[in-house]
């Protein structure tokens, strides 16, 4: 089975306000396909370990691989376009782009990508967010919508580009059990049905147990996988 | 498509915030409508003088100056056996004559670089009416051939420029000389010559250029009139006027004539270096003010940018977190300040012609300037939106490098 994670005894520091060791040592693989849960106490170093995994972090030591290709290293832009194109990521605090509507900050990474013509970014846009039930919302500015209906047009976005693999820091921590379950459902299919590869940290015991595999971690280290 | 979301992205930032948009653009509109005008003005200054100094003086004055004595002479007496120096040479008074001045003339009606020539011969002269004396110098000219250079039929009051050449005797004066001698169209004249020789002239035209000097002492004679008073023959002409296609050019044509004739060729603008002075000084002073204000418009829009970057921190993080390249950032600002600078440079390019428009109705009225000369160029128009482009381009250049810098981790983290 393919590989489309891994990661070798990943250490990160944090230098201010004191030097503190995040992440002690962190290796795993994951093959494509795989929906991941990972867990842990709050300050364990979920986040942490995502932002370089997404390849935003760079400032980190070990090695990271992204569907065989090395990351650690590169140059900003090459990331930039590695996470664009193959990334969809999905932010804690779901942040979309207040001054665009919903549909334009679904649309953005795509028009970006410019694989697509402007009308069928769009309609795969509405498409998305029909999917997540916020289709209604599509027109409405971001900022003016509430924020479970934010987060799942975040998810709309990272999804928007076809991306080989999801991450999510928290994806459906906003969300009531009926569009968690539709979230889930959604990552289950990408999954088993398009071999998409998901990462997903949750403090949801039911969704992380559902998930086809759980990564634990404490105080910067994995503890079970 | 890539050029589209970035310009889709600009533009948003730039509606989202109407009046810091506005108030930045304002600034650039301030500094090229000032542009416009100060260019306007500073222009149409330069060319009024130019045309004052044009309908006096030709392109090109050809002349014989007094040579500097030279050991030809002394060669051809005492052969090569002696090497003949002339220590301390002495700068002789010649006839100050063209010889032949119809042949130099056919031989510059060849070149195509000529547009106009004129003969003349003039001396200083005292005009009396009774007992009543002026000073003054007379021309003796072909008043049509010398129009077409100077356009005097358009100076003229009473009279015609043609009655002086269907009638030997006559002569037109100036509006200046004709009040102080009490002389009216028709009346006698009498001109004499610093050796005593004198003529009786009628006039047949009254002139009024505005500039005071020319109207109390010039006058406009036929030609053989000044070769009598200056006792000489009829082939006595001193200046040949040269009027050329290209008149910024005119000292190197100049050179070029004086090559070709041996006579001495005089540009306008070495007859008129003073105002070609003012000239230069009136542009450095208008090009510092414009200058300044486009400055101070720049810091407007790298204001503005700053701040809008600042606000926005979070957003572009979250663009370069989804996939946009540090160039891809710097696009979406300048196109921000260029759209500004696009916006603000068109209402001042409005605004500097209305200015100018305004202005030029302004009514002066002294001495020959009855309007404020303003001159409306194209050129100033395209100069004035491409400046104010140039301006946002390197105001937002800043303040977008420092926006595609931004860690999008360090943000998102908070
Ligand atoms: N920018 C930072 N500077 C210094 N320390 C940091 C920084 N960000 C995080 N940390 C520390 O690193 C540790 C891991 O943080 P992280 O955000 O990864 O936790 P987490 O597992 O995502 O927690 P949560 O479940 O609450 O989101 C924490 O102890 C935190 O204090
Ligand atoms: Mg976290």
């Amino acid at each position: 089975m393919a590989i489309a994670l891994e990661a070798n005894n990943i250490n990160k520091y944090f230098m201010t306000p004191e030097k503190f060791h995040a992440l002690k040592g962190i290796s795993f693989k994951i093959n494509q396909g795989e929906f991941v849960s990972i867990t842990g106490k709050s300050g364990c170093g979920k986040s942490t370990m995502l932002y370089i995994l997404s390849t935003m972090d760079t400032d980190y030591e070990g090695s990271l691989q992204l569907n065989n290709q090395t990351i650690t290293g590169q140059k900003q832009n090459h990331l930039a376009a590695f996470r664009n194109e193959h990334i969809g990521f999905i932010f804690q605090f779901h942040y979309l782009l207040p001054d665009f509507s919903c549909l334009k900050n679904v649309m953005i990474p795509a028009l970006r990508l410019g694989r697509l013509s402007r009308e069928e970014i769009e309609h795969n846009a509405y498409e998305k967010l029909k999917l997540l039930d916020v289709g209604g919302q599509a027109l409405k500015a971001a900022s003016r919508i509430s924020g479970g209906q934010q987060q799942r047009v975040a998810i709309a976005r990272a999804l928007i580009n076809e991306p080989s693999i999801i991450m999510g820091d928290e994806p459906t921590g906003n969300l009531d059990s009926r569009n968690t379950a539709v979230v889930f459902d959604m990552f289950r299919k990408l999954a088993s049905g398009y071999n998409k590869t998901i990462i997903a940290v949750t403090h949801d015991n039911d969704f992380a147990h559902k998930s086809d595999r759980i990564i634990e971690m404490m105080d910067g280290k994995i503890i079970a996988q | 498509m890539k050029i589209g979301i970035n310009t889709e992205i600009a533009f948003t930032y730039l509606v989202s915030r109407r009046k810091q948009t506005i108030v930045a653009a304002l600034g650039v509109t301030f500094g090229i409508s000032m542009f416009i005008f100060m260019n306007a003005l500073i222009t149409g200054t330069n060319e009024y003088s130019e045309d004052t100094m044009l309908n006096t003086t030709p392109h090109i004055r050809l002349y014989h100056d007094n040579e500097l004595s030279n050991g030809r002479m002394l060669n051809r007496f005492a052969g090569n056996k002696t090497i003949n120096l002339i220590s301390n040479p002495q700068l002789v008074p010649g006839d100050n004559r063209i010889v032949n001045p119809d042949a130099v003339t056919s031989l510059l009606k060849q070149r195509n670089d000529v547009t106009a020539l004129s003969q003349q011969v003039s001396a200083n002269v005292i005009y009396s009416n009774s007992s009543v004396q002026e000073n003054g110098n007379i021309f003796g000219v072909n008043i049509l051939e010398q129009n077409k250079m100077f356009d005097i039929a358009s100076t003229i009051m009473a009279g015609s420029l043609k009655s002086l050449s269907e009638n030997a005797n006559a002569i037109i004066i100036g509006a200046g000389l004709a009040q102080r001698l009490n002389l009216s169209k028709g009346d006698y004249i009498k001109v004499t010559a610093s050796n005593g020789a004198s003529k009786s002239l009628q006039v047949v035209g009254i002139f009024k250029t505005t500039i005071k000097s020319i109207d109390n002492t010039k006058t406009y004679c036929n030609i053989p009139i000044v070769q009598q008073l200056l006792q000489k023959d009829r082939a006595y002409i001193t200046d040949i006027y040269i009027n050329v296609k290209d008149y910024y050019n005119a000292p190197a044509i100049g050179k070029s004539i004086e090559q070709l004739t041996g006579y001495t060729a005089e540009a306008w603008q070495s007859s008129n270096e003073q105002s070609l002075a003012g000239k230069k000084i009136r542009d450095i002073i208008a090009n510092s003010v414009v200058i300044t204000i486009l400055i101070v418009a720049g810091f407007g829009i790298y204001n503005i940018l700053n701040m809008v970057i600042y606000e926005k921190i979070k957003e572009i993080a979250i663009l370069k977190a989804t996939g946009f390249q540090g160039a891809h950032v710097v696009g979406i600002f300048i196109r921000q300040a260029m759209l500004i600078g696009f916006i603000g440079a068109m209402a001042g390019l409005a605004f500097g012609w209305l200015i100018s428009w305004t202005v030029s109705k302004m009514y002066i009225g002294l001495g020959n300037v009855t309007y404020l000369p303003i001159a409306f160029h194209v050129k100033h128009y395209i100069q004035g939106g491409l400046f104010g482009m140039a301006t946002a381009f390197f105001a937002g250049y800043i303040p977008a490098v420092k926006a595609s810098k931004v860690d999008p981790v360090q943000i998102i983290r908070g």
